[in-house]
């Protein structure tokens, strides 16, 4: 009778052919995660993720605190993301207050956080530039952040942790010209990740690198459940802000970016050809804002929502991300269950590195734009 | 509430700086001093002005100014200076000093950044010291299962053999360490002992990582060294000599790069190879596998590999000037030592003094050692180019590439050599001589 | 429990009463030392300039056809097993009997087109003494369900000194049916302690291997200093 061992624990089992490599916590091509990986030569044949490392209990913590003061803790999941996580908790909130949000605080809502999945999406690329061992992908879109990071610094006052969606519309109104401002750094912008084809994504070395790794089909795909970039560059055409238009989505102009392929490249790609609908829909979204009216209904102090439930998602940067909270009479919501994509997109790491070389670990992994401190919440 | 030193006193640190001092001096002379005689006794000494250099005599003229410069020109001409200091070690640690800063800046205007700017406040141009005293003063960690005494050796064998190929390249006409008739043939030789060094040291390291970067490393290197090998026999064939400043004077008229353009761009792309860099650093490939096989080492353990690699980078440098550039072969550009300094001396004010022994270095080699460097620079800073624009490889296409396209190529580069050779164009006896 | 039976409302009206503010010890305003009485308080916060308007009920909406002609498929194949707790706009809730709950998921992904589920989360209940498995269903398959949600819950037995895996909190797992709960389940077990019957890999994910305490998101799991 072998000793019993707590779930989770396993012993290692001594094999001359296979030999296991815990890639993560302190892996630089892991990120707050482990991946428990099997080799045989140069092939993987088995894949464990452990998550869990950057656990906090935001859940629980809603659980504690009234429906303002869990604004500024929810965003931390993701705090390069931080309005598109706060965006279905803001709806979901209203729906339980039964709040109306004015017209332009709907627009400024969807422009701050097209802005914040310009800033996610450029910082994921990064660590895939860098993944790749390609440092000036590194350099670059992290410098170009900073354009967005101002922008949303002017809005909202902070740099990356905005707290800048509040149930009942956004925080504060707009800076002065702020739409000119807007307007110019977003034409540089657009002007400058044009760039990035030449040098990352036609590279030659690039593509034979990453086209035809890691084929998630489109049957997989779904089946999995997979989200976001991973579901569209399956060939999926879901993105919710068409096909469950929150706030003004209905009224912008711009298109889903879907490929067939379903290998590492295409998922790469997906985000970057995003990156361009947001610069449409920023610039849209300022020809048709009101330019003058309340950004916020003001809350009571301490509401209470009745005893009901609401899931709300929207699209952020990662794919679908929903708030489910009940609420029981309360000013503090009884549960809040928060439905991330990366935590969905979890499941293709062992479905999709199984069998693949070990040079396209990192390639295959970072690819599914998979964030581990928003999938442990 | 200080916990360090609580019993500190100013006297008894001084007083410990004074023993300190007072035990060098005397372990100096009661043990140092013997031991610079002893070794005296061994190294022939050089005659000077028809008098055999003694220590007590270099002292003496050391002084006198007149016979300060015959006594360096003797030092200078010697094995010891030659290995040590000019086209030797020191030199070649010089340039790959140089090309680490040159290398952090370039890349750092590839990315749109500054890269090093503070430390020595023109540019970073301490940085790399800084860097240096920061790897010293770290402390060195061992495994605890690692084979240790291989494991110790592998960072010195690995700048001594990255030093030993440094050694084998020709600076200027007749300043080059050894010389052998059969330089190419000592150049391959000292390749083959880098994929030995670095599967014993990440085997003695006794990690997965390290092993895994070792297995990677001896799979690209063996794989590389063939078409680096079959790449260089075009120029053999067509010299009909395997030594190296023979092939450098066989380009005074044209560089075999205009010839052998094949083989030229071949012998690059091994290059980048061997010296495990991107796009080919897969034994050292960050996301995949830590830091491949120097996964284990720290402190100056580490920063000796670096020193190696940068040598290593010299001197594959050094070798494709010397093999396809022409080596130190150029126009005259460096000014002649004006005759009037040698005839008249130099008048300063009322006084005219007469120096014997100038000049130095006679203008053949300061003006070849310019046009080396000046050739090796650019091979180098071309070498760097390919970390800004190029993600790494993966293995599978590295050996595909190595086996297949790359050992095509160098087959057809031989073949445009004999073709060459027996059309009566170059060769022994051709058209072009 | 109350607030199951409030959520098996079929419309989503809720009544927030102001005088509620009175009555509510955490409220901050209130928690001064001179307690307001309800007029002085709406004086006060009319004063302040902040809106109470919103205080009336929110707007009762119709329940759409489409999500009500689905909920009666439901109902009309497995009658009184389920109970639709609400039909709204692109939501739709069903409870079920764990003993039933695999027929159901096996009907909603065959018949009704679901083929995923977007989260699996636990809600603890320990005055009824139950926990609620709630199953967020979508499609991608079918275009007019892309933006529709169908919650799938049901509930198990609590118990006050949990044993996980080991005790009666366990429940169908719905791995056969939707693969995509594979992870969400296994945070569910770990989080809850609701033992996933058929889930071929039921170990801790997010959890340290050592956790010894009990399920942490369980009610009776008390923050420290809250």
């Amino acid at each position: 009778m072998t000793t019993q061992l707590p779930p989770g624990i396993q012993l290692e089992t001594v094999d001359d052919r296979i030999m296991t490599l815990n890639v993560g916590p302190q892996h630089p091509g892991s990120g707050h995660m482990r991946l428990i990986i099997k080799v045989d030569g140069d092939y993987i044949v088995s894949c464990d993720p452990d998550p869990g490392y950057v656990h906090r209990g935001e859940e629980k913590m809603a659980e504690y605190r009234n429906y303002i003061q869990n604004i500024p803790h929810l965003e931390r999941p993701v705090i390069h993301d931080s309005c598109n996580i706060l965006y279905p908790y803001c709806l979901a909130v209203e729906d339980l207050l039964g709040i109306e949000v004015p017209e332009r605080a709907k627009y400024i809502r969807v422009i701050a956080s097209e802005l914040n999945r310009c800033v996610y999406t450029l910082y994921w690329l990064a660590i895939y530039g860098i993944f790749l061992g390609h440092s000036t992908m590194f350099m670059w879109p992290a410098g170009d952040r900073e354009l967005f990071i101002d922008l949303l610094e002017a809005m909202s006052g902070a740099r990356v942790t905005h707290a800048y969606l509040v149930p009942g519309g956004v925080r504060n109104d707009l800076p002065a010209n702020f739409e000119e401002r807007c307007l110019r750094q977003v034409d540089y912008f657009e002007k400058r990740i044009k760039e990035y084809q030449a040098i990352f994504y036609q590279n030659p070395v690039l593509r034979q690198r990453t086209e035809g790794t890691g084929i998630l089909s489109r049957m997989d795909a779904i089946r999995l459940g997979t989200t976001g970039s991973v579901l569209r560059a399956s060939g999926v055409d879901f993105d919710l802000r068409k096909k469950e238009p929150y706030d003004v989505y209905e009224n912008l102009d711009f298109e889903t970016q879907v490929l067939k392929e379903g290998d590492s490249y295409a998922r790469s790609l997906i985000p970057y050809l995003e990156m361009f609908e947001s610069c449409r829909i920023i610039k849209d979204a300022l020809r048709k804002m009101p330019k003058s009216g309340s950004v916020r209904t003001k809350l009571k102090p301490n509401p209470k929502g009745g005893n009901d439930e609401a899931y709300r998602r929207v699209e952020s940067g990662r794919g679908s991300l929903g708030f489910h909270i009940i609420s029981n009479n309360r000013p503090e919501p009884y549960r809040v269950k928060i439905s991330v994509g990366s935590f969905r997109n979890l499941i293709c790491i062992p479905y999709l590195l199984k069998g693949e070389k070990l040079g396209n670990m990192p390639s295959v992994y970072w690819s599914l734009n998979y964030w581990p401190v928003e999938a442990d919440r | 509430m200080s916990t360090i030193a609580p019993e500190f006193r100013l006297s008894r640190f001084i007083a410990s700086l004074t023993d300190i001092i007072f035990w060098v001096l005397l372990i100096f002379s009661l043990v140092g001093l013997p031991l610079v005689f002893i070794l005296l006794f061994y190294i022939k000494l050089p005659i000077v002005n028809g008098q055999l250099l003694t220590p007590y005599l270099a002292m003496t003229w050391m002084a006198d100014p007149s016979r300060t410069i015959p006594i360096i020109k003797s030092l200078i001409h010697t094995e010891f200076f030659r290995i040590i200091a000019f086209p030797g070690f020191g030199f070649a640690a010089l340039l790959a000093a140089a090309t680490i800063f040159v290398e952090r800046k370039f890349l750092a205007k590839i990315q749109l950044r500054v890269g090093p700017l503070y430390c020595g406040k023109i540019e970073g141009i301490l940085q790399l010291m800084g860097d240096g005293l920061k790897l010293i003063s770290k402390e060195i960690i061992i495994p605890a299962k690692a084979d240790k005494p291989i494991f110790w050796v592998a960072p010195l064998l690995f700048v001594g053999t990255a030093a030993a190929f440094a050694s084998l390249i020709p600076v200027a006409p007749g300043w080059v360490v050894s010389n052998p008739n059969v330089g190419l043939l000592v150049v391959f030789a000292t390749i083959g002992f880098f994929p030995i060094i670095v599967v014993l040291s990440s085997w003695s390291a006794n990690s997965k990582w390290t092993f895994i970067g070792g297995i990677r490393a001896l799979h690209q290197m063996i794989s590389f060294e063939i078409p680096l090998i079959l790449s260089l026999l075009g120029i053999v064939i067509l010299t009909g000599t395997l030594n190296l400043t023979e092939i450098v004077e066989s380009q005074q008229h044209y560089w075999w790069i205009v010839f052998m353009p094949i083989g030229a761009i071949v012998f690059f792309i091994t290059i980048l190879a061997e010296l495990e860099r991107i796009p080919f650093d897969l034994p050292e490939a960050e996301s995949e596998i830590v830091a491949g096989w120097l996964t284990e080492f720290s402190g100056m353990m580490y920063g000796l590999i670096q020193l190696g690699t940068y040598l290593k980078l010299y001197a594959f440098a050094g070798l494709f000037t010397v093999l396809f550039l022409g080596g130190w072969n150029g126009p005259m550009v460096w000014p002649p030592f004006p005759q009037e300094i040698i005839t008249n001396g130099i008048t300063i004010g009322p006084i005219t003094a007469h120096i014997p022994g100038l000049p130095l270095f006679d203008q053949d080699m300061l003006n070849g050692t310019l046009w080396f460097v000046i050739k090796t620079v650019g091979v180098i800073l071309v070498i760097l180019l390919p970390r800004g624009v190029f993600p790494r490889i993966r293995i599978d296409l590295l050996l595909y590439t190595g086996w297949y396209k790359l050992i095509g190529l160098a087959f057809i580069n031989i073949f445009i050599a004999l073709g060459l050779l027996y059309a009566g164009v170059l060769g022994h006896g051709g058209l072009i001589q | 429990m109350d607030s199951k039976k409030k959520v098996d409302k079929e419309s989503s009206e809720t009544n927030i009463d102001a005088t509620e503010l009175e009555n509510d010890q955490n409220n901050e305003s209130n928690n001064d030392s001179t307690k307001l009485t309800k007029e002085e308080a709406k004086k006060f916060y009319e004063e302040k300039g902040i809106d109470l308007s919103h205080d009336v009920p929110i707007r009762s909406q119709p329940i759409p056809p489409f999500e009500k002609s689905m909920a009666d498929k439901i109902v009309s194949k497995f009658g009184q097993k389920v109970v639709i707790n609400y039909v709204r706009p692109n939501r739709i809730r069903v409870n079920t009997k764990r003993e039933d709950i695999l027929d159901v998921a096996y009907f909603i992904r065959d018949e009704l087109k679901f083929d995923h589920a977007e989260s699996v989360g636990g809600v603890d209940y320990p005055d009824s003494k139950e926990i609620e498995v709630v199953y967020h269903l979508g499609s991608y398959t079918d275009e007019q369900l892309g933006n529709k949600i169908l919650a799938l819950a049901t509930r198990v037995p609590r118990e006050d000194i949990p044993n996980p895996g080991k005790d009666s909190t366990r429940t169908p797992s719905l791995r056969d049916v939707f693969y995509s709960v594979e992870f969400h389940e296994r945070e569910c077990f770990e989080m809850f302690g609701v033992f996933f019957e058929g889930h071929p890999d039921n170990r801790r994910l997010l959890l340290p291997e050592d956790w010894a305490d009990i399920p942490p998101f369980r009610k009776d799991f008390k923050i420290k200093g809250r």
